[in-house]
């Protein structure tokens, strides 16, 4: 059944976070003020790679109205940070590696203050050759970024003899594939207010994905224990991956523990462009090779990722690429390289999809050119091909095994859009440059961290003193849903009410650490939760209920408002939550804490748990503009049980937007290390001009029996498979393969007939 | 943001109405409404977000017309009635555009809503039953990065159709 309002009924609701969102009335972090408050600003690099001679904050420091200004000689604990390996400075002292790289920082009265401040202090460099491609950084005599040379990390995976395995094949495809450095392009830039509490501790108001991961980087950073500091997280305006890691949070815990006082800061677009991470370009080379009958026999691929000045988590980001660029297939030979290279670019780094738009781009690319090489129907080429349900995953490592691989490719074989495909005669408009053509795209998108993370999970239900159920969780709200999708699991699992219910998340003061809200983990974690917690929590309240009403516990059950009886229940209630929580006893309290399920494999990052999905587009070429127009989207997704179907459909839509730029007009452009791209006038995000098509989205929710995983992610898999199946609907449209993107419309404009000199015709 | 440093060099008093509400305030001409908005008057319900008019995150109506705070300067507002977000559900609960969002999930992390949701009354004040091509070109100048605007479609449809049953 297709996923809408009216398919939906009542689990289509109105999220618990609307009213605020719509109204303008709830305070985002960046919104905080507090009564004193200075204005922080940091100095970033001017260059992208120089040696720092000196600095001199003289200046600065004594300009009216500055209240500090912090260099790397007022770390007092690790100068630097980086979830994985914190080799990114908090403060430059010898280099600067990029232009987001930051010298010092100021606290003052006012923001022009701030801006002054920053503009008196000197910085002398002597400037350094810029790294800017990642193949040169890899070269030997490239200069050296780090002391452990250029290489952030090396995958390898291999299997048979691919040299061979080529020798065998009857045809034969090699391509290099080129993807862009996109930009989350959060709509609110990274910020916050930092405030030094009477009794000494540091409460930090600043978005993050994980807000205990934030506390253990501070206290690292502050010299201070984890548990004086809070971290207040949510609600956040987009993050999409890009605030996972720490950006502003360690300038504003500096300044304000240095001046006393609550700092407030909130980047500029232009600070959040030059400072912030960005998708990892990729360059993507493979060579693929069939038998005659169309087997895939060998498949050799070759990454190269731009990972920028820091590690942040672009070794995890390449383990994943190597992964999804073997993806669902089958294949005799395989062999995969892959390297992360450090350049003077910006920053790379976690952003939805996580290398695997970069890998399943140029995967699918291969199996729609060995198609077409082969005379076949694309789409019956990889079933040819598909991993089969029993199969295990791309590392050949054991996987939860589902049929979703062949649901969702049986869910585009029967779709209006490929059987227009397959059945479309060859029409004429009446504007012959108008092409329009249809691809699709296919994939296995793996969930959580992978084998060899620490990737925790868990939660807790209690029952508060006024009555509320309370759910904590230490995930974080950044829009995709995850209030509403709670809050619908606690009405659906528990028979409470929405008005019974009290979610607390965000807080590392109040809520246990469920592990990190990325990797679409945090949805199935939430439901895996509260089916641990289910039989205990039930206990707990029942039983209570039981000794306060003088009823067998099992005669009850929980309901809306408060104590039913399990029989004739509607009208009578027994007892109110409230009551329930004003009788004497212990508090009614239940923890959960558990592992994200993994695979019982050695190979770091390989996935467990995969969401499978096909997408079929519909697409318009104008070989006049050489510009692409989206028409329809058909989606089908494998992720097991529809938790909120708002928030599926949200999810779906939104990543298939993100796939639309990073296809066709998203780039954050760099020349010699400095950004050309500085604002929104020229990074071109699609606007709702560019959206004006259809898009169906069809859930697939039947699970093996048996299944114990329930939900999968569905946060990121809207986001990979858009940016193939449009260029295969650009082959099919305008004859063109396109290899890089976003696509360039200079390779699609043709010369109109009545332009072209009358021998080229015929 | 407050431009302290600006003020102190060229009084400036704004005279204008703030959601119905008439304000004195001392300013400097060039002083961007956004920051008037956000720091002296504490609504916070337009966003700052690309600064340059590109994103929509700061929209407001000036008298009635749809504007980028963030580009509106003091000396601008002069004399002129300012409806913020804030400034919508005063009268009888929630606008019938702030219904049709929540109800078709036209928003996510929630912080373009404010501006689109004043796009759209505007659009809507001047007509009332727009066309697609009007609703793409009102709307093109409201960026919204997680909903790839389908929720924004439905929500518009919905709300054509809401003012007219109500209206």
């Amino acid at each position: 059944m297709l996923l809408n309002r009216a398919n939906s009924g009542g689990r289509w609701r109105i999220r618990p976070d609307g009213p605020g969102k719509v109204t303008g009335s709830l305070t985002y972090l960046t919104d905080l003020t507090r009564e004193n408050m200075l204005y922080g600003l940091v100095l970033r690099s001017e260059h992208p790679h120089a040696r720092l001679a000196r600095i001199h904050t003289g200046k600065a420091k004594q300009l009216h109205g500055v209240r500090a200004v912090l260099t790397h000689e007022d770390v007092p604990g690790l100068n630097a940070f980086g979830i994985a390996n914190p080799d990114q400075p908090v403060f430059c002292k010898d280099v600067v590696r990029y232009v987001g790289d930051a010298i010092a920082a100021v606290a003052a009265d006012s923001p022009a203050i701030a801006k002054q401040a920053l503009s008196l202090i000197e910085v002398e460099y002597d400037l350094l050759e810029t790294v800017d491609d990642p193949e040169m950084a890899l070269l030997p005599d490239a200069p050296q970024l780090h002391p452990g040379g250029n290489a952030l990390h090396r995958t390898s995976f291999c299997k048979g003899d691919t040299a061979a395995g080529f020798g065998q094949c009857v045809h034969i495809v090699e391509e290099t594939y080129y993807t862009p450095r996109q930009m989350h392009t959060y709509m609110e830039t990274e910020g916050g207010l930092f405030v030094p509490e009477a009794n000494g501790r540091l409460t930090v108001y600043s978005p993050t994905q994980h807000g205990f991961m934030d506390r253990m980087q501070l206290a690292r950073i502050l010299d201070m224990p984890q548990t004086d500091i809070r971290v207040v997280s949510s609600p956040i305006g987009g993050s999409f991956g890009g605030k996972d890691e720490l950006n502003v949070q360690p300038y504003g815990a500096l300044l304000a523990l240095r001046t006393g006082l609550p700092v407030k800061i909130h980047n500029s677009r232009w600070e959040s462009v030059r400072a912030g991470l960005k998708r990892h370009p990729m360059k993507i080379r493979m060579k693929t090779g069939t038998d005659a009958s169309g087997k895939l026999i060998a498949h050799a691929v070759d990454i190269l990722a731009d990972t920028g000045p820091y590690s942040t988590l672009g070794a995890e980001v390449l383990n994943f690429a190597t992964e999804h660029v073997i993806g669902p297939y089958r294949y005799s030979n395989l062999s995969v390289m892959g390297a992360s290279a450090f350049t003077n670019n910006g920053m790379s780094g976690e952003f939805r999809g996580f290398g695997g738009n970069q890998a399943i781009f140029a995967l699918e690319g291969q199996m729609d050119r060995l198609a077409e090489r082969l005379g076949m129907e694309p789409w019956a080429f990889r079933k040819l091909n598909m991993r089969e349900p029993g199969d295990p995953g791309p590392f050949d490592q054991p996987i939860a095994a589902t049929e979703g691989a062949g649901q969702v490719w049986e869910a585009v074989a029967k779709s209006p859009l490929w059987l227009e495909k397959l059945n479309r005669s060859q029409t004429v408009t009446c504007e012959p440059w108008i092409k329009t053509g249809i691809g699709a795209a296919f994939t296995m998108h793996g969930a959580g961290l992978g084998f060899g993370i620490p990737d925790p999970a868990g939660g807790r239900l209690q029952l508060a003193p006024d009555g509320k159920i309370e759910a904590v969780f230490s995930y974080e709200e950044f829009g995709q849903g995850l209030l509403a999708s709670l809050e619908l699991m606690l009405i659906e699992q528990f028979g409470f009410a929405a008005e019974d219910i009290r979610i607390i998340i965000g807080d590392t003061d109040v809520v246990p650490d469920s592990g990190s809200t990325t990797a679409s983990r945090a949805t199935a974690m939430m439901w895996k939760s509260l089916q641990r917690l289910k039989e205990p929590f039930l206990e707990q309240m029942l039983g209570r209920a039981s000794s306060v009403l003088g009823i067998p516990a099992d005669l009850l059950r929980l309901s809306e408002g408060g104590i039913r009886l399990k029989e004739n229940g509607e009208a009578a209630l027994q007892l109110t939550y409230k009551e329930l929580a004003q009788a004497d006893g212990a508090e009614i309290r239940c923890d959960t804490s558990f592992h994200f399920p993994v695979s019982s494999t050695d190979r770091v990052g390989a996935h467990f748990m995969y969401t499978y999905s096909a997408v079929a587009v519909k697409a318009e070429v104008n070989t006049l503009t050489g510009r692409v127009k989206v028409l329809e989207q058909f989606h089908a997704v494998a992720a097991g049980p529809v938790i909120n179907p708002q928030g599926f459909l949200g999810q779906i839509e939104g990543g298939s937007s993100m796939a639309l730029g990073f296809a066709l007009t998203e780039e954050a452009l760099m020349e010699k290390g400095f950004y050309v791209t500085r604002n929104m006038d020229t990074y071109l995000v699609p606007t709702i001009a560019e959206h004006r098509g259809k898009v169906t989205v069809l859930p697939i929710e039947e699970l093996p029996a048996g299944d114990e995983y329930g939900p999968r992610g569905i946060g990121e898999v809207g986001s990979v498979t858009v940016a193939p199946a449009i260029a295969a609907a650009i082959r099919d449209a305008a004859g063109v393969w396109v290899s890089r993107l976003p696509v360039n419309p200079l390779e699609l404009q043709d010369v109109p007939f009545f332009l072209k000199e009358g021998g080229d015709r015929g | 943001m407050n431009e302290h440093a600006v003020r102190l060099g060229t009084p400036y008093k704004l005279s204008c109405s703030v959601n119905g509400s008439r304000h004195e305030i001392e300013t400097a001409p060039s002083a961007r409404l956004l920051s008037i908005l956000r720091d002296d008057l504490a609504l916070t319900g337009a966003k700052r977000s690309c600064e340059i008019g590109r994103c929509g995150a700061c929209m407001v109506l000036v008298d009635g017309k749809p504007v980028n705070a963030c580009l509106t300067m003091a000396y601008q507002c002069s004399g002129k009635s300012i409806t913020t977000i804030e400034g919508l559900s005063t009268i009888n609960g929630n606008d019938p555009v702030q219904l049709a969002f929540m109800e078709e999930g036209g928003f996510q992390c929630g912080y373009c809503t404010p501006g689109m949701v004043i796009s759209v009354k505007a659009l809507l004040e001047s007509s009332p039953d727009p066309s697609d091509d009007e609703i793409a070109e009102a709307l093109s100048g409201n960026i919204c990065r997680c909903t790839g605007y389908g929720g924004i479609w439905r929500a518009v449809k919905r709300a054509v159709e809401g003012r007219r049953s109500s209206g």
